[in-house]
């Protein structure tokens, strides 16, 4: 069974052929068994997929969103600049930091006692989700959140996506 | 955006001139047009998510996302074809960055997903072990659209469950016909090579979709 074949047995068992060529391949599984079982293993496979019954919609889920919608619309705030802003808002922040850390560095400025640094390695040592930490940091947050904005935009994705598996 | 092209659109969605009403700034508008979706919305991102509670968060997310562009709305088709967009692409960046995160754990990006809670509806059938069964059957099929790439794992959700066409998936999804099918068909083939492995889990139903 050939990719091209198995693929119009899909578009069978989804509805997607054009009545005439749907005729023409029931014809053929009639006269065919190998065809006829390679659909009804199509057919398994697809009709094994099952979920449950999705849960119900919470009561008043209309109303809060919509009273969130209202909070936002009244507050001005970095959730309502475009995602290039501030994608380029946290950019700097992060270039600002390495900057600074890199500064520190260089004059030997901010090079703790070693005592501290003891105490720091204490605090580090009895943190047990880091990576975490990392993500839910408001710089971190601001980057996917932008990301968020620029991917969710409700735009269609680039034209080289278009035709492929990218996503 | 020309008055007649939102013409077009709005005659063939009512939804469209909605939206315009919450771009205006009218929040009862935006009241309609959440209750109007939501049975929709936070069914895709549940079987998306496969969390309840995340399902809810992000279809609120959606939504209000949705209020933050309706100001640069370009009516094309049916409204409901951009929610799901923004919902699709929402539920995928939450997989993509849950799965970066276990990644950052140093942990194997699947073993959350096996422990990942597993639907509990309420007890519907009166035979215990038809409700066991059934529940193997759910399991199964999480398991196996867990393992599926983002792309195949959106197309054959939108396919199986959302019972959309595959021109209707392409629009969401901005790609080809061509492209859906192909996506379907290599979720298809893994999700029958998950089922060959645990083939107990899967047993055999009759039925078009």
């Amino acid at each position: 069974m050939n990719r091209v074949m198995e693929m119009e047995l899909m578009r069978l068992l989804h509805g997607e052929l054009p009545p005439d060529q749907e005729r023409a391949l029931r014809g053929r599984l009639e006269r065919e068994p190998g065809l006829a079982a390679a659909l009804a293993r199509l057919q398994k496979t697809w009709s094994g997929l099952e979920l449950p019954p999705a849960a119900p919609v919470p009561l008043g889920f209309a109303q809060r969103v919509a009273a969130r919608a209202r909070e936002q619309s009244a507050t001005v705030s970095w959730s309502a600049a475009p995602g290039w802003v501030r994608a380029a808002a946290a950019a700097a922040l992060a270039f600002g930091i390495l900057l600074g850390a890199g500064a520190s560095r260089w004059t030997g400025l901010a090079e703790p006692a070693p005592e501290v640094q003891a105490q720091a390695g204490q605090v580090a040592a009895t943190t047990s989700e880091p990576t975490d930490a990392l993500l839910d940091d408001s710089l971190a947050a601001s980057y996917w959140s932008a990301l968020d904005d620029i991917d969710e935009s409700g735009e269609a994705p680039s034209a080289g996506e278009t035709g492929g598996d990218a996503l | 955006m020309g008055t007649e092209t939102f013409g077009r659109a709005a005659a063939a969605d009512p939804g469209w001139a909605l939206l315009a009403r919450v771009a205006a700034g009218e929040t009862d508008a935006f009241t309609v047009l959440v209750d109007t979706h939501q049975e929709r919305l936070l069914h895709l991102c549940e079987r998306l998510l496969g969390d309840v509670e995340e399902a809810r968060d992000a279809a609120q997310e959606v939504f209000l996302k949705a209020f933050r562009k309706a100001g640069e709305l370009r009516p094309q088709g049916q409204l409901y074809t951009w929610l799901y967009r923004i919902a699709v692409n929402h539920c995928l960046n939450k997989l993509r960055r849950r799965r970066l995160v276990r990644f950052l754990r140093f942990a194997d990006p699947m073993d959350g997903e096996e422990d990942a809670p597993a639907f509990d509806p309420p007890d519907r059938a009166a035979d215990p072990a038809a409700t066991l069964e059934a529940r193997r059957r759910w399991q199964a099929t999480r398991r196996a659209i867990e393992k599926l790439p983002a792309g195949q794992r959106a197309v054959l959700v939108l396919a199986r469950f959302e019972g959309l066409s595959y021109r209707q998936i392409a629009e969401v999804l901005g790609i080809t016909e061509g492209a859906v099918e192909s996506r379907l068909f290599r979720a298809m083939r893994r999700v029958e090579a998950a089922q060959e492995t645990n083939p107990s889990r899967v047993p055999p139903k009759e039925g078009l979709r």
